[in-house]
């Protein structure tokens, strides 16, 4: 535990090096495999910066930075935006713990932390930064680039305006990346000659003598092809292709001339800690909800809070979790719970199928759930653990930690105060199974015939068990939470809501989808169908909730003009926003930039009949290019070879209903 | 550290885009403000991305006890969605949504930047004296505690007495000894000489003189006298001798006493007068509102404590609370002089001797006929403020009895508190605001 010197300080961290060492603990036997983590505890002051900066100490100089503070600190005084912890992607991971927090605040929060901290390290797409090192080393990186920048601007050479103006104007695009491709495998293999290669190979084939070859396509010819050409097929990475093929509009000269050398590092810079942020845009719900999870379990069920901390702490979790709206914590929480819960279910109709003279038609008929959830509690001398029933455990039983019983039974190790260390994972798992929960009760009853069906399907060994106690005694509590490891793995927001938001999770929750009524001329609610509410989440989530822009052409119209192009969904953008961002993306190429984009438009005439019918009027799409030549924007008709490349065939967001508002 | 001068970054390129007080004042919108917090809106800062249009993408809500019906409206935050009621259907939704942000500042902070940005000087007098409080132990009363006895004082007088009372004994005494003087020979030429010293004690010295049995004709006559002894000055004789005894008298004593300061209190009533008649529509009251709103708010920052009434007149006046005034129509005619008679009668609960006062009124300039000169204009003669100000809004142009303004001009042009502003548009308030800000009687 680190801390400054501050005597308040010190006090508070000293008290938590002990919660600290046994949330690990716990998080182990949980199964987690968190990075380390160190823990800082910092005043509100300090808290206010860390947060804006992302949870680092240092960035590098900018005034956005300064707006993220001056905000913090207002939200802070109208009581908004208290703030608990703050950790970030690190190997080790630094978790910044508020002084002023209570301590059952503070053991929530360290809970929090180490599930968060499991996150960081096992999930696939923060591996796709960090690659095979493991190793974010995101610290450290960001330093880096802070120095580095801050030298630039501290260059007499370089104007100060300069630097900052470049920095904006990579910042409007910086989430145009590619967040699913690993930045990893640019390491090694600098693909950065990949295009040149390609030309020179085509070069080749076409068999041209030296001669010839050197004369009529030289290398300023060859430079020229790398610099705008026309692309096979649209290039997410849209500030890379910047980076590499963009130049810079000099003003005096009337015309793009090269970059100099630290602004392509600056770019470059900024694309690196894009992707490094780019995996916890990617996955806040899933992060937020397995922390809460694991907080649960580790802070409610396990008392790790003391009996008197405890009603802090869950007045403090239904703050978080009951704060109004969709919030990431309880959808991410909800989602997890009923991984958790379908995963156990399957693993108990997978044994109760193989009983004998049970099939999936007559499981309902034949099994006496009430039987079968009194057979699935936990065996009381493991879910009631106490100090006063250590010596009726059995050092042999897989379930128990035989050191750690031994240490409790001569009175190292507070059995009282930490039951859990007595127990091994296996003996968590039953402790902890999900099904026998009050809240979960009824769930295994009301699986469904056609899981059941499709469950039965290709099972061949359906008449293991005698019956129903023999089968029960077989199953692996470990079902649910191995699940959620695998999950956990692999997912991202857009996948894990996707394939696990429930009907109940929205029914209950009362959740509604919402559009825009031209003829009301306000928001009305749209639709509280499940699938729709889960459609319009997944618009939410999909690319960061933004619209996917890519490079269409390097070499638009053969005058060396970049094209990018909006994959329309049927979502139009914010066009006076998509405007200025192209006019800062003229700064990054240096030539005439466009847009390519849809946009509805609605007729006088189709608008007057809505408005008289009262219905909502329906308007025409057009596709459409903006094109910024550094001094104004002209709108085109977009060519419809092109309209069709930028149209996404594959998603509907309207939830409308079609007589809406009649 | 690199974050403070991020902030300071940041509050460069904020403050950049922070709309002038003048174009504020002009178009921006002022009903965010209440009168002890004025709300600026400022363009976000934020830099642009491609995002959805907010309206076309929708969103997920959730409901707070039970399912909502489909068609129930939705309050979305950030989106004026409803706000904007009709009109809004040119199919380019999302312009300038929600996009600010509101720099706060306090009436003084205010009054402070109207000044610099349109060059005013109002420098509020103190007029109500709130309290009076003791201030430093400078005051001196001839009667009081011992303990404030100002010592100091008391010997500086009875120095000065004594100063004034001394003179050179002996030389006196040589004096007498001039042959063929007598004690009023010596007084006469002592006194010629500014020696204060009395007959009687020079008879005294005569007999002492006589019983020491001194030679009394030691000097031929006066002149002589004069050549052979020199008089010892006050201050050499105390060197000498030192201060022996200085005559401490009870007139001489004084007291201190706390000096008494009165504390003034900068303050102002405003009465805002206002016409509500037909014939000021919706454009003509919102620049009385354009207007009045920031005089009030400059007014409230430059003063300690600033008090607002509000009169609404059509051909009667009543008095009403700020919320209603600036909405209020009412049909019926016009007539000025209602409205002054009840401000009159308003401030009389805020004497002249103690409250700044100024008068407001708006209006197009129609009134009853000779209602302005003869009953306005002695009106606005007898009632007495720093400043009387009318303000005529007029969009549309002259009208043939709309001669008001132009007759308080003619009429009252020999008064220094008087002002008429024009406003015929929202680019004219600034101006309006500089004109009627910088005239005050005196």
């Amino acid at each position: 535990m680190i801390h400054d010197d501050r005597v308040a300080t010190r006090r508070v961290a000293a008290g938590l090096e002990e919660p600290a060492e046994k949330a690990r603990e716990l998080a182990e036997k949980l199964g987690l495999r968190p990075y380390p983590v160190r823990y800082w505890v910092v005043t509100h002051e300090e808290m206010n910066r860390l947060i804006a900066y992302d949870g680092f100490q240092t960035r590098y100089p900018h005034w956005r930075w300064g707006m993220k503070y001056d905000r913090q600190r207002k939200q802070d005084t109208f009581g908004m935006g208290k703030a608990f912890e703050i950790v970030n992607n690190d190997n080790p991971c630094h978790a910044f713990l508020q002084e002023s927090n209570t301590d059952a605040d503070q053991k929530a929060v360290i809970t929090h932390v180490e599930a968060h901290a499991d996150f960081f390290r096992n999930n696939e797409w923060f591996g796709r930064f960090a690659g095979d090192r493991e190793e974010p080393n995101a610290a450290a990186m960001l330093e880096r680039h802070a120095d580095a920048i801050a030298s630039y601007v501290d260059d007499p050479e370089v104007d100060r305006g300069d630097v900052e103006r470049l920095i904006d104007a990579v910042l409007c695009v910086e989430d145009t990346i590619d967040q699913h491709r690993a930045l990893a495998a640019e390491r090694g293999v600098e693909d950065a000659d990949a295009d040149l290669v390609d030309i020179e190979e085509r070069l080749d084939r076409l068999g041209l003598s030296a001669e010839v070859r050197d004369q009529v396509f030289d290398d300023e010819w060859i430079d020229a092809q790398r610099e705008g050409e026309h692309l096979p097929e649209p290039r997410l990475d849209v500030v890379r292709y910047l980076r590499e093929h963009g130049k810079r509009f000099d003003a005096e000269e009337g015309k793009a001339v090269d970059r100099e050398p630290w602004m392509d590092d600056v770019i470059e810079l900024l694309r690196r800690e894009s992707y490094y942020f780019a995996p916890q845009k990617l996955t806040k719900v899933m992060n937020e909800g397995w922390a809460s999870y694991w907080e649960s379990l580790m802070m409610g069920d396990e008392r790790f809070a003391g009996d008197d901390e405890f009603v802090t702490y869950a007045d403090h979790m239904s703050r978080v979790l009951g704060s109004p709206g969709l919030n990431p914590y309880a959808l991410g929480l909800a989602i997890w719970q009923y991984v958790e819960n379908t995963a156990n279910r399957r693993e108990v109709v997978d044994k109760l199928l193989r009983v004998e003279g049970v099939t999936w038609r007559t499981l309902h008929d034949v099994v006496d759930f009430d039987a079968v959830a009194d057979l699935l509690e936990p065996d009381p001398a493991i879910a009631g653990l106490t100090a006063d029933t250590l010596e009726h455990l059995d050092p042999e039983d897989p379930r128990v930690d035989a050191d750690a019983l031994e240490r409790a039974l001569v009175g190292d190790l507070d059995a009282d105060a930490y039951p859990w260390a007595v127990l091994t994972y296996e003996g968590l798992c039953e402790r902890h199974f999900s099904l026998s929960k009050p809240a979960n009760r009824g769930f295994l009853q009301r699986v469904g015939r056609s899981e059941l069906e499709r469950l039965a399907r290709y099972m061949f060994d359906d008449e293991v068990y005698p019956d129903v106690e023999t089968a029960l005694a077989d199953v692996d509590y470990g079902a649910g939470w191995e699940r959620m490891r695998e999950v956990r793995e692999s997912h991202n927001d857009v996948t894990f809501i996707d394939e696990f938001l429930t009907e109940e999770f929205v029914v209950e929750g009362n959740y509604f989808t919402y559009e825009y009524s031209h003829a009301a001329g306000g928001y009305r609610v749209a639709s509280v169908d499940p699938d729709d509410v889960k459609k319009k989440l997944l618009l939410r989530f999909t690319n960061f909730g933004k619209p996917t822009i890519a490079v269409y052409d390097g070499n638009y119209d053969n005058r060396g003009e970049l094209l990018l192009g909006h994959r329309y969904n049927g979502v139009a953008l914010d066009l006076p926003k998509a405007t200025k961002t192209l006019e800062r993306v003229f700064e990054l190429w240096g030539r005439p930039v466009n847009l390519a984009t849809v946009v509805t438009e609605y007729d006088d005439h189709e608008l007057e009949v809505a408005r008289r019918r009262g219905r909502e009027p329906r308007g025409e799409e057009a596709a459409i290019r903006l094109r910024y030549d550094g001094d104004q924007v002209e709108r085109h008709e977009l060519e419809p070879a092109l309209a069709d490349r930028i149209a996404a065939a594959d998603a509907d967001y309207d939830t409308k209903p079609d007589e809406w508002l009649a | 550290m690199g974050l403070r001068e991020d902030l300071e970054r940041f509050r460069e390129i904020g403050d950049r885009r922070r709309p002038d007080l003048a174009e504020f004042i002009r178009e921006g919108d002022l009903s965010g403000s209440s009168r002890d917090r004025v709300r600026i809106p400022v363009k976000l800062v934020d830099l642009p991305s491609f995002e959805y249009s907010q309206r076309d993408m929708g969103g997920v809500g959730q409901g707070q006890g039970g399912t909502p019906q489909p068609g129930q409206p939705v309050d979305v935050p950030g989106d004026p969605g409803d706000a904007d009621g009709d009109g809004d259907e040119d199919g380019d939704p999302g312009e300038e949504g929600g996009e600010h942000d509101y720099y706060e500042m306090d009436p003084e902070e205010f009054a402070q930047e109207l000044d610099e940005e349109l060059g005013l000087d109002l420098e509020p007098k103190g007029k109500r004296v709130v309290e009076e409080v003791e201030g430093d132990f400078t005051e001196l009363t001839r009667a009081g505690p011992n303990s404030t006895l100002d010592f100091e004082q008391l010997f500086k007088r009875g120095l000065k007495r004594k100063l004034a009372t001394d003179f050179d004994e002996g030389y006196v005494r040589e004096a007498c000894r001039v042959a063929g003087a007598d004690a009023r020979d010596v007084f006469e030429f002592c006194r010629a000489d500014n020696v204060l010293v009395s007959l009687a004690w020079i008879r005294d010295a005569y007999d002492e003189l006589a019983a020491e049995g001194v030679a009394m004709d030691e000097y031929a006559d006066f002149d002589d006298f004069a050549d052979r002894v020199e008089r010892e000055t006050v201050s050499a004789r105390i060197r000498r001798d030192g201060l022996r005894d200085v005559p401490f008298r009870r007139e001489d004593e004084r007291y201190r006493q706390p000096e008494v300061i009165e504390k003034k209190q900068k303050n102002v009533v405003v009465v805002n007068i206002r016409d509500v008649s037909g014939s000021m529509r919706k454009t003509k009251r919102e620049l009385v509102e354009r207007t009045f709103t920031p005089l009030d708010w400059y007014l409230t920052g430059k003063y300690d404590e600033a008090e607002f009434r509000y009169v609404a007149h059509d051909a009667d006046a009543w008095e009403v609370e700020r919320g209603e005034f600036f909405g209020i129509r009412s049909g019926g005619g016009t007539r000025i002089s209602s409205a002054y008679a009840l401000a009159a009668e308003i401030l009389e609960e805020y004497p002249w001797s103690e409250w700044n006062r100024y008068v407001f009124a708006a209006g197009d300039s129609e009134n009853s006929s000779n209602d302005t000169v003869e009953n306005v204009v002695p009106l606005m003669r007898e009632i007495p403020a720093n400043l009387h100000a009318y303000v005529e809004t007029q969009p549309g142009g002259n009208t043939i009895n709309a001669t008001h303004a132009e007759e308080v001009e003619r009429e009252l042009a020999d008064r220094d508190n008087v002002v008429v502003a024009r406003v015929a548009g929202p680019e004219d308030v600034p101006d309006a605001i500089r004109k009627i800000l910088s005239t005050e009687g005196t």
